[in-house]
């Protein structure tokens, strides 16, 4: 079951939904519009390696914004801090960011239960766009779980986002 | 309503999800996490991934690119008579700009297989074998359940599009 917007208001007047700053009126029927924050994090190489640390450089955007290369992977922070200690957050794109061919992730869409942070989105391009820091351009939905809840306590829990990709950890590789 | 990591586990031990291998260690809040299997398709403007023999991915890692799409599986075979399921990446690879899926994290009620990636870079990617990848979610359902009996039932290693025949013959695609 998918909250509605009325249940996520009642569950972050409640504690059990984190989303702050919160404004009643980013609420839609069934989720909570987001904005991009205002740093972008991008890696200083081309070739990725899943294996090893890949060197990456943080940027505080201008109000300009900046454009984004089909070619190149942006991490980029939420202006909101976003998570629940009940249900499970999936985000995705609004409709009209997707319209201009902006994913706003890239295939990890769901939040575990527990990890309550500014999230990293994965911003890729289909098409060179222009995007701007505190734009609205995602939107959270929260969904209800079964099971007793054993909150998130993974790697990326005390980092700051934009938090670059910690895969080579799963390696047994520490930086 | 989806599962949490306890749920998931509690199923597996009733026989309501099949999960193999499983390892208690790769549970999450609320998925499981799934393995890279070692073999790859390359498909790319010339050539669908299928139409020429499939790659080992080597110890030392495979290079992928960009403009090319992959098609690999997962080392785990899953299956369940009771649940839907929804397959993502894992946040660490989706921060390297890595797809595994193209629009189709669906898995049916009665599915059973090494699951099938769709995986396409923005830059390119190193990847190893067995490395974590992603994650899988399980979904309870409500209504008479059917079984999936589709084209990609007990598939053991990646399987390319049955629907790459509609290129000569669309009808025959769909018998």
């Amino acid at each position: 079951m998918i909250l509605t917007g009325r249940a996520i208001k009642e569950a972050v007047d409640q504690g059990e939904i984190t989303i702050s700053p919160f404004e009643s009126a980013r609420l839609g029927p069934n989720s909570y519009d987001f904005h991009l924050g205002t740093k972008c994090r991008t890696y200083d190489i081309l070739v990725l390696d899943s294996g090893r640390p890949n060197p990456s450089t943080v940027q505080e955007v201008p109000p300009e914004g900046i454009v984004l290369d089909p070619k190149r992977i942006y991490l980029w922070d939420t202006w909101e801090v976003i998570g629940s200690s009940r249900y499970v957050p999936i985000i995705r794109a609004r409709s009209s960011t997707a319209r201009l061919g902006l994913f706003v992730h890239v295939t990890a869409d769901m939040i575990d239960i527990g990890s309550i942070n500014r999230l990293t989105l994965q911003l890729h391009a289909v098409v060179p766009v222009r995007v701007y820091p505190r734009m609205r351009v995602g939107q959270v939905t929260f969904w209800v779980c079964s099971g007793e809840i054993v909150p998130y306590a993974g790697k990326y829990r005390d980092t700051e986002s934009p938090a670059g990709s910690l895969s080579y950890r799963d390696f047994g590789i520490s930086e | 309503m989806i599962l949490t990591g306890p749920a998931i586990a509690a199923a597996v031990a009733r026989g309501d999800i099949l999960i193999d291998p499983f390892n208690l260690s790769d549970l999450n809040p609320n998925s499981y996490n799934y393995h890279l299997f070692p073999e790859i398709y390359k498909g790319s403007a010339s050539c669908h991934p299928g139409e020429i023999p499939s790659l080992p991915i080597p110890g030392t890692g495979l290079l992928l690119e960009p403009d090319c799409l992959y098609l690999g599986c997962t080392d785990e075979f899953f299956h369940s008579t009771r649940y839907a399921m929804t397959l993502v990446g894992r946040s660490s690879v989706g921060r390297l700009g890595l797809f595994v899926n193209i629009s189709a994290d669906l898995g049916h009620v009665g599915s059973h297989n090494r699951w099938t990636l769709e995986i396409k870079v923005i830059q390119p990617v190193i990847v190893y074998p067995h490395q974590c990848i992603g994650q899988v979610a399980f979904w309870e359902t409500t209504g008479m359940p059917d079984r999936y009996a589709g084209r990609y039932q007990h598939d053991e290693r990646p399987y390319p599009s049955k629907d790459a025949r509609l290129l000569s013959s669309p009808h025959e695609a769909d018998a």
